[in-house]
């Protein structure tokens, strides 16, 4: 309870902190709306010489571009800021005061950075995916939401696990702040689905990085592609991959305070 | 002359030591710089396997050899500077620079071309590599590789010129990240990275040929995989030309106009 | 006389610490680099070296010694924040580097070099935070905060965003985000490094009021002085890792102390006095003299008894100028 508490104060902070860049929030709507844009530019494109994408219509990659959108957000709003600010504490040295803080170091290093603004993205993936929706016409039944609704979960757990795993690394590393764009760098194959990959790439963003997880699971399970091992294996996957991050935490925190050296 | 020249080495040897001290940066950068083309690759060899193996006037394996070129073309005029330079301001580095001697520009040039010299040969392996696993055609007569080196130096040397004239920004404001990130969209359309350009719509290939993208990243890559005639790359070779002239021009004007509203302001 | 505290009745304790780190070297060079890739060498730093003292309930204690010493080692190990090599450790019966929360609740570590304040907003959101982390009762926070508001003079300082704050004020703020949950144990790493005479004094009584109003424990380190002399009684002296002193910091001063200053006033400043000490000055007849400590009361009566003094004055040298001379002579 107390966790929900403090994070509803990080949030607290981090919006009073925005306030006082209210234009941020215009020329993030414009960044946003931007790169939506020429992403659905592209589509629209592609989509003039073909019907399907091996055997995906245009309405489904739509809700992939949604899902892509919206993951994103939750990456950038509540995950990307805390991890960068983490990785840039631990150079500063100011990651000492975290450490001397009366409450899980994991906790404090993930929810202090909070980019509000980025909001928008969570925004406008929603309003894709709704039109996107509409335009498959078909009905969404109570199983396959739930699918669904679990799949974003699961591939936002396995997301933060990732980062978190990436962010650890500053431990260690000089310069991690650039390792942490690894995953959005790789993150814009998560807008085609997955199964136009050639297989050591398709292995490559299911088990290197799992940008998969994220984006083309969810949808299949929108649009009736998942079974039901894909489906175990994700919720397996989430909760390794969450358990292992923290294991590779602490054992950063170890090293940082010069246990292990 | 010689004291440029000495400049030169010692930011070769400084770029050097620095992306080796953060190879680890370097390299997922390069996998981000392989993903985004090969992305398009498959996207568009799918659509063209969907349709019978050609899209306009493009094969399977000619998009293959497209989107690879293309890769290398983009890295080879790619440049850091609109990040780099709000960076050395925002850090007062160029604070510094400009007190010295030497006209900041060649640091950046430095910089750049040592960057190339360690990413090119890696990412030529890859590009083989990748040429291999998906069957990519190519063939290149002798006049067009005679006609490739002068246009890709040119391509360089204008989008080096461009990107520092926007990179100026950073003298006004702070907020050139959204700058950046609308420069770039712009350039993944007009210069070909989503699509040759053959196969956009016809009112996007008109605007392209008058932008200047067209002409650093997309030209080239053309020219190399034998889609334009001897005359066009001539012509091509004249807008590449043109563009340097204005660009030169354009650099120096408004890094002269940045210099004054910076020192104006105090900082 | 000054006389350490005992193991049974201290707050803070430290036995044979020691920290050795292992850095990296890094060669210049090309070749070096590519090399460095492959193998880096490591050598070996002895930071901290086999130190122990102890520390009473509501001591204030100042934690000497050169740049490079060991000073923040030492504190990071004491704070939790360090595993050291070897030794033990008890802060308030606890082993700081388990960082039980029970332990992390009563101790601050304040940096003068580094904030904890989020940077673009206003300090009092940063001030909440630490109050839902400590889990501060909210009677409580309201009232430690009029008090540390009252004290260190924050009124409006606490809703302006952290950026636009002096160096000072900064410091003020982080002081008092430090101290919300009231610790008993108080860790200060340098904090008035920076500030101006003002501020220092201010933040230096305010470090005075606190300790007395809470019986707070405070371990500090300084450069300045002027703020030893005015808090720490006691003060340890720690040099390439080693305890050098530890006691009284007017008994450090009487051992390293070899010179007094005599200030005469004669009538014109034409008298020839080197054959008394090192002349510094003189002044309208006023000398400034420099002479061995052991003599001092034998050249005094000399100058009484030749010359035709007005006035005369025996004065101890600066605290800098001792402190200096010590780590010197330490070097050798």
């Amino acid at each position: 309870m107390n966790y929900l508490r403090l994070i509803g104060v990080f949030f607290r902070v981090n919006i009073a902190g925005e306030l006082a860049y209210r234009i941020n929030f215009l020329f993030s709507f414009f960044e946003s709306v931007m790169g939506l844009g020429f992403t659905l530019a592209g589509m629209a494109i592609i989509f003039s010489y073909t019907d399907s994408l091996n055997g995906w219509r245009p309405e489904e990659i739509l809700a992939l571009v949604g899902v892509y959108s919206l993951i994103g957000g939750v990456i950038r709003v509540a995950i990307l800021p805390g991890m960068q600010q983490l990785t840039e504490s631990v150079r500063d040295g100011t990651f000492d005061f975290t450490l001397t803080k009366p409450e899980d170091a994991q906790l404090i290093a993930t929810f202090s950075r909070v980019a509000v603004w980025k909001i928008i993205d969570i925004f406008l993936g929603l309003v894709i995916l709704i039109i996107a929706l509409a335009r498959m016409g078909s009905v969404i039944g109570g199983v396959q939401a739930v699918e669904f609704l679990g799949m974003l979960l699961t591939g936002s757990v396995i997301v933060y696990s990732f980062f978190l795993i990436l962010a650890t690394l500053a431990f260690w590393l000089v310069r991690v702040e650039n390792i942490l764009t690894i995953f959005l760098s790789v993150y814009h194959a998560g807008r085609w689905p997955l199964s136009l990959y050639p297989g050591w790439l398709r292995y490559g963003l299911i088990f290197v990085i799992p940008v998969a997880f994220a984006t083309t699971i969810p949808v299949e399970a929108l649009t009736s592609r998942l079974n039901w091992v894909t489906l175990l294996a994700a919720f397996i996957a989430a909760a390794v991959l969450f358990i292992v991050s923290r294991a590779f935490w602490k054992f950063g925190l170890r090293h940082y305070s010069g246990a292990s050296a | 002359m010689k004291a440029l020249f000495q400049m030169y080495l010692q930011q070769f040897k400084t770029t050097f030591a620095s992306m080796f001290q953060y190879r680890a940066s370097l390299l997922i950068w390069m996998i981000g710089q392989v993903l985004e083309p090969l992305v398009f690759l498959v996207v568009w060899s799918t659509v063209s396997n969907g349709n019978g193996g050609s899209v306009g006037d493009y094969t399977t394996g000619a998009f293959v050899s497209y989107f690879l070129v293309l890769m290398l073309v983009n890295q080879f005029t790619y440049t850091w500077l609109m990040w780099d330079y709000e960076w050395r301001i925002r850090e007062g580095i160029l604070s510094f620079a400009l007190l010295k001697p030497v006209h900041p520009i060649h640091s950046f040039i430095a910089d750049n071309l040592m960057s190339k010299a360690i990413q090119l040969p890696v990412l030529t392996v890859i590009a083989v590599a990748l040429a291999f696993t998906f069957h990519a055609v190519l063939s290149v007569s002798l006049w067009v590789v005679l006609a490739f080196i002068p246009v890709l130096i040119l391509a360089f040397f204008v989008r080096f010129l461009l990107e520092w004239t926007l990179a100026q920004a950073a003298f006004w404001t702070t907020r050139v990240s959204s700058l950046n990130q609308l420069y770039f969209l712009l350039l993944l359309l007009f210069s070909g990275q989503i699509a040759p350009l053959s196969l956009l719509p016809h009112s996007i290939q008109i605007a392209a040929k008058i932008l200047p993208l067209y002409w650093t990243v997309g030209f080239p890559t053309e020219l190399l995989l034998g889609k334009i005639t001897p005359s066009a790359a001539l012509f091509g070779i004249g807008v590449q030309a043109v563009w340097l002239i204005i660009t030169f021009f354009l650099a120096g004007a408004v890094f002269k106009l940045g210099t004054k509203a910076y020192s104006a302001v105090g900082q | 006389m000054f006389r350490p505290a005992a193991v049974e009745d201290s707050i803070v304790h430290i036995q044979s610490l020691s920290k050795i780190y292992f850095v990296n070297q890094q060669e210049a060079g090309a070749k070096a680099t590519v090399h460095g890739i492959f193998r880096r060498k490591k050598t070996p730093v002895q930071a901290v070296d086999e130190i122990s003292f102890n520390m009473a309930p509501g001591e204030i204690v100042g934690f000497l010694g050169p740049n490079g010493a060991g000073k923040t080692t030492t504190l990071k190990m004491l704070s939790g924040l360090l595993y050291p090599t070897s030794g033990t450790v008890t802060v308030l019966g606890h082993i700081p580097w388990k960082r039980e929360k029970t332990f992390l609740r009563q101790i601050t570590l304040v940096m003068g070099q580094r904030n904890q304040l989020v940077w673009d907003i206003p300090a009092i959101h940063s001030f909440e935070l630490n109050r839902v982390i400590y889990r501060i009762p909210p009677d409580d926070y309201q009232s430690i905060l009029k008090e540390l508001t009252d004290l260190l003079e924050l009124g409006p300082l606490l809703t302006k965003p952290v950026r636009n704050l002096s160096l000072g004020e900064r410091m003020k703020c982080e002081i008092a985000a430090a101290l919300l949950h009231r610790p008993q144990v108080v860790f200060l790493d340098e904090p008035t490094i920076g500030l101006d005479v003002t501020m220092q004094r201010r933040i230096r009584s305010f470090i005075a009021e606190y300790n007395k109003r809470f019986g707070a424990t405070v371990l500090m380190t300084s450069h300045y002085m002027a703020d030893v002399e005015a808090l720490c009684k006691r003060v340890v002296v720690i040099h390439h890792g080693r305890l050098l002193f530890d006691g009284e910091l007017a008994l450090l001063l009487q051992r390293f102390t070899s010179h007094k200053t005599i200030i005469i006033q004669l009538s014109e400043c034409q008298a020839d006095l080197k054959v008394y000490g090192e002349v510094l000055a003189c002044e309208d007849g006023r000398y400034t003299l420099r002479v061995p400590k052991a003599e001092t009361a034998r050249i005094t009566e000399r100058l009484l008894a030749d010359l035709p003094v007005v006035d005369l004055l025996v004065e101890d040298p600066p605290i800098e100028e001792v402190i200096d001379r010590a780590f010197t002579e330490w070097n050798k």
